[in-house]
This record gives C-alpha cells, structure tokens and sequence, in this order.
C-alpha cells in the first residue's frame, strides 16, 4: 500500500485492516461469490466517475441489477445459484435488512 | 449498466417441473386491489389500461383513467424478468418470468392461464432476456433462447435461437419450430407483416417462417469511423403505443479521423423501426450527459422525445437539444406514454407508477402497486376504447 493512499472511508478501514493484521479478512471480504465476475465499480461510482449518475436510491436500482446478474450487482447470483436469496424481500427499500450474505454449499 | 456482461451460469439449480406443471394446471390466485393514487388525479383520456409485473410474481391491471390497479395476478414460480407482451386482443398478457425461463399466457380479467411453457426441458436449461413477442394476428409467440447443456462434468453453451409457440397450444406448450438467431438479444417486437425485429449488436429482421435474417438497422456493426462504437442498454419493450421498435444509444462524434476521445462530442440517439412500414431510423437527439436507462418519442409529436432514469428529460429531436429535466423522486427503468400522448408513465426499480405531465414535467399521481419491486419489468399501455 505504499503508493495507495485510501480516499474514503471504506479504502481506510481496508488500510487499517491490513496494518492489524487483518489479511485475510480484507482478502475475503473480495471475494466475488455472486452474479459478477468483476470487482468493478458498481453502485459506487457511475459512467462519468462520478455519483450523479447512479440510481437512487441504490435500494431502486438492487433488483434490476441482481435479477438478470448485471455487472454491479456484486450480490449472490439470485438466477441460478441462490435463487431464494431475495425471497422474503419483495421490496429492497423496505426490506433491505432481511438481505443477508450467503456462503457456499459444500453439499451442492 | 453501460455495459452488459454475459450470463454465467454457476451452479445449476433445475426449476421443480412437476410443481410447476402442477401449479399452472390450476386459475392462479386471483385479488382485486383497493390501491389508489396518492395524488389527486387529473383524468387522462379515458379507455388506457397498463398492464406490469412486480415482486413477488404479480401480474396488474391497471385502469389508467381511474388511476387505480383494477386486478392482481398471483403467478406460479419466481419473478424475473416481468417482460409483458400484450396479445392483439388486450385480454391476454404474454409474460416472461420465473427467473428469465417461464412463459405464461394470463386473461388479464380473471387471471386464467390459457398458455404456459417451461423453456427449460431436461438437461437444457434456457433463459431469455426480456425477450418476448407476440405475432400481430395473436397466433404465434417469440422468445430468444439462450440455451446451456447442463451435463454431468460440463456445461456446454449452445446456440442461441428463436422459439415459435403456438399460442393455442394451451399448458405446457413445446416450440413449433426453433430458427437459428444471432446472440445478444435483449428485445423483441413483431411488425404489422409479422417479421419479428430483434435489438442485439444490431437490429436484426427476421422472417419467422423461414428464419431469413437480416439488419434491419446497423448499429455497432454500422463501421463508420466518424463515430465511437455504439452503447446500447436495451431490455425495456417500450414503443408499442407508438408502433415502434425504440432503444437508445450513446456514443461519441469524432472531430476528425483522428478519433480523439478528448475533443468528441458526447452524444444520445435512438435507433427505431416503424412497425407498420419496416422504416428505420437513427437519429441524434440530444448531448449526453446523464445516464438514462429508456427513452421513447411522445404518440402525439415524434420531435419530442424523453428519456428516465434519476431524471426524467424532454427532448427537441431536431434541434438535438434538451428541453426541459426534472430530479425524480427515486430512479425509474421503464418510460410509457398513453395512447394519446397526453400523458407519461414511469416505473421499474420500487413498486409505484409515477404519471407525469409531459408538457410541463410536473408530477401528476402515483399508483401504488401491491407487492413488491417491479426491478426490470416493463409496462404495457393500450387502449380499450371503441
């Protein structure tokens, strides 16, 4: 991280968790586990590099973007491998807090 | 969204068929709805009805000169995408859902099921994208297939193709015949001669009876070296009152050949076919400088064209040249206008309809739906007036 310098607040928790000795959480908390393939910027910086553009809120943009696994949705992969992941949420603004993470079936 | 990746299929999760056959041999739950405006309405030209999906499977009525949701469909399976497709006759919806695989044919009225296909059979799975249409005479329906060989050590993908179903094929229905058809597509729409356009790379004709396809409308393959290669996001059916096959694109002018991205003009265009001739058209119609997600012309006056996503925007297609744009009260998909042109109907993303004056962009109602998120669902407007 010598030639990083975070700008937010996520970037400097992710520093501090390297400097703790957090490795390994920072490295899982990257993990892609869901529609995307990609860690590109999703819901966090829009076409221009900036945030005018994105939905908002971004509760009105959550379904449309993980229902058909579109490339900001770094969320479980709701068409094929977590289909239920969603399904006591039917509004992600007023429900949001019933979306939780998902972890893989060793079963599956 | 400017980009669109493919589907990846991951693990594969087969549908429970029995259930599902099971489910659709019954009239599915049927509820009427008491929601209302939470505006004061002003009264549209009367006769226009919408029809939309939302979470968890509903499928709505809406009377759009009351401004209230007349009947609610409970479907069997999950929701997604919520594409609609309204047969000629404005009774029955063609509807694309259960995780992108699942069609079902609903009398809008009184909820009966008169068609129903599962796309996946067997070891194949098939999901389609927003990609659903009906023949102009109601006898045959369209979906784009995008097939994958789920085998025991692999999946294999498989080439994409066009399912013809014979719309009295009643439950259950299987393909009357598959033709080959280009990958990428997102929409579809049948002209007044029964080709059927489809939005990929390009928009594509084909003759559903041979499975003769050409472009129609050339817009990433178009090689012109003036222009940037077109963006088009595109999976909302959005032309029908206007007998339109409408998307947007974006891209950039070059100054000169040398292509510099830096001195470019930024710019928004529609690419559209006319249902009722076969003309297309593409046209410039504005600087980009927002995203918007659909955009279509107003039924009364082709030069002004309007454009949604976190704002809602009025174009001057001649003079390319943004008119008016109002801050919305959350993002909205999907633009619909009533057949009239007198009025304009955003919705997708939450669960409420927002009507808009398009004179002045001024917030008329909004029509609560029951249920949940309508996400990439798009509206059907049409009249019932004699």
């Amino acid at each position: 991280m010598k030639h990083l310098k975070p700008m937010n607040e996520k970037a400097r928790l992710l520093d501090q968790a390297v400097e703790q000795g957090g490795v390994d959480e920072v490295v899982a908390m990257q993990t892609v586990a869901g529609c995307t393939a990609t860690t590109d910027p999703g819901w966090e910086v829009d076409m221009f590099g900036s945030v005018a553009g994105l939905c908002q809120p971004m509760e009105a943009d959550l379904y449309g973007c993980a229902d058909p696994c579109w490339w900001p949705a770094q969320v479980p992969d709701v068409m094929v491998t977590y289909p239920d992941w969603a399904g006591e949420a039917p509004s992600a603004g007023k429900d949001w807090r019933k979306l939780d993470a998902v972890f893989p079936d060793d079963e599956s | 969204m400017s980009r669109m990746k493919t589907l990846r299929g991951t693990l594969g999760r087969s549908t429970p068929m029995l259930a599902l056959m099971l489910l659709t041999s019954f009239v599915v739950g049927c509820s009427r709805s008491d929601s209302e405006t939470t505006q004061s309405p002003e009264k549209q030209a009367s006769g226009d009805f919408m029809v939309v999906m939302n979470r968890p499977n509903n499928l709505h009525l809406i009377d759009l000169s009351a401004r209230k949701v007349v009947n609610t469909c409970e479907l069997p399976g999950d929701f997604g995408p919520g594409t609609v497709a309204m047969g000629p006759d404005n009774k029955v919806a063609y509807v694309l859902t259960n995780r992108f695989e699942n069609i079902y044919g609903v009398e809008v009225d009184t909820c009966k099921i008169r068609f129903s296909a599962m796309q996946s059979q067997g070891h194949e799975r098939v999901k389609s994208i927003a990609s659903i249409a009906v023949s102009p005479d109601g006898r045959e329906l369209y979906t784009h297939q995008n097939p994958t060989l789920l085998l025991v050590d692999r999946f294999e993908v498989q080439e994409t193709r066009v399912a013809v179903y014979d719309t009295a094929s009643g439950l259950d229905a299987r393909p009357v015949r598959t033709l080959p058809a280009p990958r990428q597509v997102t929409i579809m729409a049948t002209g007044a001669d029964g080709t059927l356009y489809m939005g990929g790379r390009d928009i594509y004709a084909m003759n559903v009876k041979t499975g003769e396809t050409n472009i129609a409308l050339a817009s990433q393959s178009i090689g012109d070296p003036s222009e940037s290669l077109r963006d088009s996001l595109t999976v909302w059916p959005v032309g029908a009152v206007n007998h339109d096959f409408v998307r947007m694109y974006s891209n950039a002018l070059y100054e000169d050949d040398t292509q510099n991205l830096e001195t470019a003009s930024w710019v928004w265009g529609f690419e559209r076919i006319d249902l009722d001739t076969g003309e297309a058209e593409s046209r410039i119609f504005g600087p980009l400088e927002v995203v918007l997600f659909s955009g279509m012309a107003r039924p009364s006056d082709a030069n002004q064209f309007f454009g949604v996503l976190t704002q809602l925007k009025k174009f001057d297609v001649d003079a390319q040249k943004e008119l008016m744009s109002v801050d919305l009260e959350h993002s909205y998909y999907c633009i619909n206008f009533s057949t009239d042109g007198s009025e304009l109907y955003l919705a997708g993303t939450f669960n409420d309809i927002a009507i808009y004056n398009p004179d002045t962009l001024q917030k008329l109602a909004n029509i609560e739906l029951p249920g949940g998120d309508m996400a990439m669902a798009n509206t059907r407007v049409f009249s019932r007036s004699p």
